[in-house]
């Protein structure tokens, strides 16, 4: 079969464009391998785009104010170098009193869960023994002492991928801040005509997007330990600072960050045989920074940046655990969201409009 | 050497190309030579074959396009006719070097595209979208206010001229109905 000129030139166009959009997404796929196959990659640039994130206004403002992008970026890194090791020097000593406390305490801790463990075994035995025979007390000892050598023969290399993430970070985070632009602007160039306008559309968006819920997450766990620590402060319970953190920390974990951010306390009240009264506050203010980030910043800030149905959110962060585990739970809304913008803006693209 | 000194030469040309022809433009003109410089940077160059699409009509439209070298036309569907089946590309205008299309689109939210623009010949353009405006905005409001001051007389000059020729046309139509009821 012969082609006329015209339908010769639209091959060579469909090819260019089919040659440009593979180019694209073996660029993409290689990053995201290299990403994924490097142990500590993926946290390093997912706290470098955090730090990216977090900084991108002040950026922008001193970059408002006429200064080179070189020096807008630089300029966060160095106030918040000076801030993170003037927090350091003002908070390790009581995080390090705190912690050092907490832990000369933990064998006291541990032995009073233990008898409390063993003293409620007896009971639940008791009627368990009418259908198992499981020794409830021996299984969450053996739970216990298997989690801790775990724990201690894991820590080292926790502890290196940590301080590597650390490092990486920032030094990621520095170039994203300076170069990013660029960067996606020549990332952008291979993508086919037809597809160009609506990438740089989606790429805009995502940005957006992932900027507001970064720093709508940053909110909520400043607000979480913040309470925390005010009414720990207040009724004059101890290792407020710590737990403050904690509870800040492990609140960007979805659903079960709270729990975890909650118990030491609760063990701690416990263990230190508090009044139900007072164990009733320690859960009180837990409860109240719960409830003021649902009330506050949930609804006023998250939903209205991420737009997914309430039970999307749950199903998505069970995939993310399943997945992932903490991390996969952590960053399984964002994950959800940006697909969602991806498939709403390909359909507007390509179904609606043909239609 | 010469390969070396040849290929800078041709970076600088295209580069000083670039920036003369966003200053030429009615968009950004009346900017400083570093503010140019600054769009430069922000704005994407892009490379069509002749009868590349560019956009289409209809579709969602993000931005606008400055032609740096070769020719556009835009045409829009003949939806007069009753049978869709023949519906048909009409070309109203063809755009040459320096001539912009899609300025709309910098300013409607979602906004589809009134026309389809195809390549009628081998073609670079500079595209310059709503994302690159906020960025400008967001990074330079001096700047900013400039572009959309300028884009705003634009979008005001295009609806005058529209609105003269409706105005044009209802007094042609009313001619006609009354010298078809005479």
């Amino acid at each position: 079969m012969i082609l006329s000129p015209q339908e010769v030139r639209q091959k060579v166009i469909k090819r260019i464009g089919l040659i440009k959009l593979l180019a694209f997404l073996l660029i993409i796929t290689t990053a995201m391998v290299i990403v994924l196959a490097i142990p500590g990659m993926l946290g390093a640039f997912i706290l470098a785009f955090v730090i990216t994130f977090v900084f991108k206004p002040f950026v922008s403002f001193f970059e408002r104010k006429g200064l080179s992008t070189t020096w807008a970026v630089s300029i966060p890194f160095l106030v918040s170098s000076v801030l993170v090791a003037g927090s350091v020097t003002l908070l390790l000593p009581i995080l390090v009193q705190q912690i050092s406390t907490l832990q000369a305490e933990v064998p006291k801790y541990i032995s009073q869960v233990s008898d409390m463990t063993k003293a409620k075994s007896l009971t639940i035995n008791t009627v368990l023994s009418q259908f198992t025979d499981i020794d409830i007390a021996e299984q969450v000892m053996s739970y216990v002492q298997k989690s801790s050598t775990e724990f201690l023969t894991t820590l080292p290399n926790a502890i290196s991928l940590a301080l590597s993430t650390l490092i990486l970070a920032p030094f990621f985070a520095f170039f994203m801040l300076s170069d990013g632009r660029m960067f996606s602007k020549k990332l952008l160039a291979f993508v086919p005509n037809n597809l160009f306008e609506l990438a740089l559309n989606l790429h805009f968006q995502i940005n957006r997007q992932m900027g507001g819920f970064i720093r709508a997450r940053i909110l909520e766990s400043a607000l979480v330990g913040g309470i925390v620590w005010i009414g720990f402060l207040i009724i004059g319970f101890p290792y407020a600072a710590f737990l403050a953190l904690l509870a800040g920390v492990t609140n960007i974990i979805p659903y079960i960050g709270p729990i975890i951010g909650a118990a030491p306390a609760i063990v701690i009240a416990f263990a230190n045989g508090y009044s139900a009264l007072m164990i009733g506050i320690v859960i009180a203010i837990y409860v109240l920074a719960q409830v003021l980030d649902m009330l506050l910043v949930i609804p006023l800030v998250v939903a209205k940046i991420v737009n997914l149905h309430a039970v999307t959110v749950v199903v998505v962060i069970i995939i993310g655990g399943q997945i992932m585990g903490i991390l996969g739970m952590i960053i399984s809304i964002p994950v959800a969201s940006i697909i969602k913008l991806i498939f709403t803006e390909f359909y507007n693209h390509i179904v609606d409009f043909r239609s | 050497m010469n390969f070396l000194w040849d290929n800078i030469f041709k970076k600088l040309d295209r580069e000083q190309n670039i920036a003369t022809i966003l200053g030429n433009n009615i968009l950004f003109r009346n900017l400083s030579k570093n503010e140019l410089k600054f769009i430069e940077n922000i704005v994407h160059i892009r490379k069509y074959r002749a009868s590349e699409v560019i956009f289409r009509q209809n579709e969602n439209g993000v931005g606008m396009y400055i032609i740096v070298k070769g020719k556009v036309d835009i045409s829009v569907v003949d939806d007069i006719l009753s049978d869709k089946s023949q519906e048909k590309d009409v070309v109203i205008t063809r755009l040459e070097a320096g001539d912009f299309f899609g300025e709309l689109s910098l300013v409607e939210d979602a906004g589809r595209r009134s026309a389809t623009a195809v390549a009628s010949e081998d073609t670079v353009l500079i595209g310059f979208f709503k994302p690159d405006l906020i960025e400008i905005l967001e990074r330079s409001p001096t700047t900013g206010v400039k572009v959309v001051f300028r884009l705003a007389e634009v979008l005001g000059r295009r609806l005058k001229e529209t609105t003269e020729k409706i105005t044009q046309l209802k007094k042609e139509i009313r001619v006609i109905t009354e010298m078809t009821q005479q």
